[in-house]
């Protein structure tokens, strides 16, 4: 058997090796050889993936059912009531507040992301050299390191240094800033968070939008459809699954939003733009309760686990999964 | 006539599609132009109002952070990010190629462990680090922060690698066991140099990721491993807004950023989504 066959047989897909080797004779030592081999380069990875995220978690659970406070070292390793976090984390009102917050910050911000991330996808489908250099442009917001955002935005909300209140004053209106106003802090963030992360929703449309079939399309214009009809009538239901998988990324990774609210708001005015990772950042970070906060991870983390399964369904088991 | 008329009106909508466009892209470039420019402001401009519109640029803001802090900060940033990313590439790829040819049953399991360690909070991980660091003593030190990176790093690179490798055909690592080469030598020799491009793609990934850090610099760091990030942020705390300072502290941590990431606008994507969405 020449090895030129072998190569060829090789391209067909993966196992085609065994079988190569089945056939010539040498399956056992060499099969056996190959998958200790595999073995010897997997197992630093996993024992390091493990000591490096799997400890922590663990760990991370076991102050979870303790009191631990920083201030009182006593509270350490003290398992004499482990359920008192989660049974605190019940009745917790700046909690719940904080989740509700996530909630309604979350969901507008995934929604205009959706819509903007859509709207200028479909004006940017389009491959002329214009278009191209523009597509790069809306990116940036999205590659700015998440701090320099932040910054950015607090800038644009100062009224003394920003360009906004300058027009404001020439037009005479007297407007206060949002970040320090209860009914529109959450809004402001809600601005600052779409500018950031609609470039992400785009560029995952634009890519599925690069891969959708032309023929439909060619049918439906010469059947006379219109660029609307078109557009909603084949690009959308092809569109359906790339825009969940999409909005369930923004989603989860909205709850991790930190920077934007530490430099705007620092959770205020009183709590109202407090969400619930930020919540557990004062609660861990400035006030030393590490064990509470632990209980509140928890949740946190057992709610992400279940958005990212329902993520990995999503993407394997739709039909044109293919971006 | 009425063929000429549709294409009037084709070239029409594709006009008022491309204003529309063209002024979407000036709206969400402004924030970011005007940041950059009130860097090289003089500090009078700044608070200027509608008269500081117009300036004389100068350097005195990035001046003045040179003889700061800022510049060990930078240093620290730049460190950590590289040390994290060589490591996790050290460790991951060779995982990654394993991966990719032994034949695994638990597909998914992997790919959600990938996912969900992408997806926590750094809080979640932060809280146990701070704990145990302050145990052995590694809170506000640069080993502390490049263990840290570890936990989003080591994920990235075996996700990207293993699918960049799932790409690559079998036959040339056949043909070489054939030919007697050890599996080792054929991994070192064979696998490795073709996978160049892919592994600098990671790389830079990996670096973006490590270097974008706030969290963790933020909780885990005080003074000596502060990295920039946090360093700028701090300006916002001393007495008196120091603005100039800010925009030239903020731009300096972008322009590797920027330059990077608009280079392989393609990867984007591919890294954002590690753990779902084969790139």
């Amino acid at each position: 058997m020449s090895a030129v066959e072998v190569g060829n047989r090789g391209r067909s897909g993966p196992g085609s090796a065994r079988g190569v080797y089945a056939k010539a004779g040498v399956l056992p030592v060499f099969e056996k050889q190959r998958q200790r081999f595999f073995w010897l380069l997997l197992a630093p990875v996993l024992a390091i993936l493990g000591v490096v995220t799997l400890l922590p978690t663990l760990y991370l659970l076991i102050t979870s059912f303790t009191p631990l406070n920083l201030a009182n070292p006593a509270t350490a390793w003290d398992f004499s009531d482990p359920l008192v976090n989660y049974r605190t984390l019940l009745t917790d009102d700046r909690l719940h507040n904080s989740l509700w917050v996530q909630a309604k910050l979350s969901l507008v911000t995934v929604v205009l992301q959706l819509l903007f991330g859509l709207g200028i996808a479909l004006l940017l489908n389009v491959r002329t050299p214009l278009m191209n250099a523009l597509r790069t442009s809306f990116l940036v917001p999205m590659v700015l390191p998440p701090i320099v955002v932040a910054i950015i935005w607090k800038v644009l909300y100062s009224p003394d240094i920003s360009p906004a209140w300058w027009l404001f004053q020439v037009l005479g209106w007297n407007i206060q800033t949002p970040i320090t106003n209860a009914a529109w802090a959450l809004s402001a963030i809600v601005v600052a968070d779409t500018w950031e992360w609609f470039p992400f929703t785009m560029l995952i449309i634009l890519a599925a939008l690069a891969m959708m079939p032309e023929e439909q399309r060619e049918a439906a214009v010469v059947d006379g459809a219109s660029t609307w009809q078109l557009t909603w009538y084949i690009t959308l239901p092809y569109l359906k699954q790339t825009l969940m998988v999409a909005g369930l990324f923004r989603l989860i990774d909205s709850i991790k939003t930190f920077p934007l609210i530490y430099i705007l708001t620092d959770g205020g005015p009183g709590s109202v733009t407090e969400v619930s990772n930020y919540y557990i950042f004062v609660q861990s970070f400035s006030f030393s309760y590490i064990g509470y906060s632990s209980a509140v991870t928890m949740v946190l983390l057992a709610m992400i686990v279940v958005l990212s399964w329902v993520i990995v369904r999503a993407v394997s088991g739709g039909s044109n999964g293919d971006q | 006539m009425a063929t000429s008329k549709l294409a009037a009106a084709a070239r029409r909508n594709e006009f008022i599609a491309n204003t529309i466009v063209v002024v979407l892209a000036i709206i969400t470039l402004l924030p970011f132009l005007w940041f950059v420019v009130m860097s090289f402001k003089p500090a009078d401009d700044i608070f200027a109002g509608i008269d500081g519109f117009f300036f004389k640029p100068t350097l005195e803001n990035y001046t003045s952070l040179w003889s700061d802090r800022f510049a060990s900060s930078m240093m620290n940033s730049f460190i950590t990010s590289s040390v994290s990313t060589i490591l996790a590439l050290l460790i991951g790829t060779p995982g990654a190629y394993a991966l990719s040819r032994a034949t695994m049953k638990q597909e998914r399991t992997m790919s959600l462990l990938i996912l969900a360690s992408r997806m926590a909070p750094p809080v979640a991980f932060a809280i146990p680090y701070f704990l145990v660091y302050r145990y052995m003593g590694l809170l506000d030190t640069r080993l502390g922060l490049i263990i840290v990176y570890l936990t989003f790093n080591l994920a990235l690179v075996v996700w990207l690698m293993r699918n960049f490798f799932d790409g690559t055909p079998r036959a040339l690592e056949e043909a070489a066991w054939i030919d007697g080469a050890s599996l080792w030598k054929t991994f070192m020799v064979i696998v490795l140099p073709m996978s160049g491009p892919a592994l600098v793609t990671t790389a830079i990934l990996c670096f973006l990721y490590s270097w974008n850090d706030f969290f963790f610099a933020l909780t885990l760091t005080r003074n000596n491993a502060m990295t920039a990030p946090v360093e700028v942020v701090n300006f916002m705390n001393y007495e008196g807004w120091e603005w100039g300072k800010i925009a030239a502290g903020g731009t300096l941590i972008m322009v590797p950023v920027l330059a990077f990431s608009l280079l392989m606008r393609k990867y984007l994507v591919a890294g954002m989504t590690a753990g779902a969405v084969k790139g």
